[in-house]
Formats: structure tokens, C-alpha cells, sequence
């Protein structure tokens, strides 16, 4: 059957036009935020069942609370020592896995004094409810 | 084909073109950025496109619904219907 389809092209190129606009914006921020600046301080996070430990890099080391300085970054290179769980910062949008065996990174830059709450976002048994830490962000 | 020839660069020109290129801008990154607010802008620019995409959708199904109803004092009869086939 003839038919005119300039319409079925416009609507075809619409698409791919929206498509690329989406994976291109999303591409680009997720590049932007996994990009750690040079000067980042490394935060081992370790997670066990059921409580969270933290070491700076001068070795101290923090069991449920980390203390922090405003407007620094901070890469926080996170491990399991027992089952799955999940490294979470609300306030901050930080979300990251803690898989045994595995190191994983995310780096965050807190542009706020206060203390704000640290959870474990995986199911981890008994007391997951309440592996809780405290975020203590320090204007130095 | 000439005209979809035509369509395709002008798409290319102003769409294409700008959103790869600003993907590939991407490698000055590094810097201190609020994450929160990045990512939520990210979220509330993909909803507009969401929600756009979802009013033309939405709103060319109700047209046509309206549009081809039986009652409509335009409407053609199919050439099946003309025939009696149907």
C-alpha cells in the first residue's frame, strides 16, 4: 500500500533525538561523579555485621562515628568482612555495596557542618535496623 | 529521500550533534561537585522528557480515539465497509 511516511520518520527521528539526549545527560553526570579529585582522602570502610569501622589515612580509626572536614573530598574505598551489605549516606546521595571480597570506591565532597546518619541499605540479618553510624562533618 | 536526507542532518544539527558533544565534555571533571544536586538534576531533566514523552503519547491516543469514532460526522466508511464485506 503507497503511502506518504515523512510522519514515521520525524516520529523515528524524535526518538533516537530523545534517546541520545538521555544516555548522553545521564552518561555525562555519571562520568562527573565518579571522577575523584586528585586530592581526595582515603576512607577505608569496612562493614560486619552489625556496625561500621572507618580508618583515615593516618591510620585512626573510628568504630560508628567518622569525623570528617567540610569541603574536603574523601574516597571511601568500602569492603565487607562478612555478608552482603550497603553503604548509605542520605544526606549526601552516597549509595555503594559492601561486598566481601571486593573493594569498592565512591568519593563525596560534604559542603555542609552537621551530623548526618550512615545505614546499611542490604538486608544483613538480625540487627541490619540497626547498623547505623554517625556522619560528624566538622567545619575546620 | 532527498527530503529525508534533509531531515536527518537538520535532526543531526539540532540535537544529535550538541548532546554527544557534551558527553565527550565530560573529561574536565575532577573537581568538587554537590553530588546531591547533580544527580537530582539529572533525575529532574529525564522527567521532563519522561513526562513530555508521556503527554504526546497520551494525548495522540485520546485524538485518535475521538477522532476515528463511529459518530464522528467525518468519519469514512473503510473500503471493506463500502463494500459490504464487513
Amino acid at each position: 500500500m503507497g503511502h506518504s511516511n515523512w510522519a514515521e520518520w520525524i516520529y523515528v527521528a524524535v526518538v533516537i533525538a530523545l534517546l541520545v539526549y538521555v544516555g548522553a545527560e545521564a552518561w555525562n553526570i555519571e562520568n562527573l561523579i565518579e571522577h575523584t579529585p586528585e586530592d581526595a582522602e582515603i576512607i577505608k570502610v569496612t562493614a560486619q555485621q552489625w556496625f561500621w569501622s572507618f580508618e583515615h589515612e593516618d591510620g585512626t580509626k573510628e568504630v560508628g562515628e567518622l569525623h570528617l572536614k567540610k569541603d574536603h573530598a574523601y574516597k571511601f574505598e568500602i569492603r565487607s568482612i562478612d555478608v552482603n551489605h550497603n553503604f548509605n549516606i542520605p544526606e549526601y546521595v552516597v549509595l555503594l555495596d559492601a561486598i566481601p571480597g571486593r573493594i569498592n570506591t565512591v568519593w563525596f565532597s560534604p559542603n555542609q557542618a552537621g551530623e548526618f546518619d550512615i545505614q546499611c541499605r542490604e538486608y544483613c540479618g538480625l540487627i541490619h535496623y540497626n547498623m547505623r553510624a554517625k556522619l560528624i562533618v566538622e567545619d575546620v | 529521500m532527498v527530503k529525508i536526507l534533509h531531515l536527518s542532518i537538520i535532526m543531526a544539527t539540532l540535537f544529535l550533534i550538541p548532546t554527544v558533544s557534551l558527553a565527550f565534555a565530560a573529561e574536565s571533571a575532577g573537581e568538587y561537585i554537590d553530588r546531591k544536586a547533580e544527580i537530582w538534576n539529572l533525575f529532574f531533566r529525564l522527567m521532563v522528557v519522561a513526562f513530555v514523552v508521556g503527554g504526546v503519547i497520551a494525548g495522540t491516543m485520546v485524538w485518535q480515539v475521538w477522532r476515528f469514532r463511529e459518530s464522528n460526522p467525518k468519519a469514512k466508511p473503510t473500503p471493506y465497509e463500502e463494500k459490504g464485506e464487513l
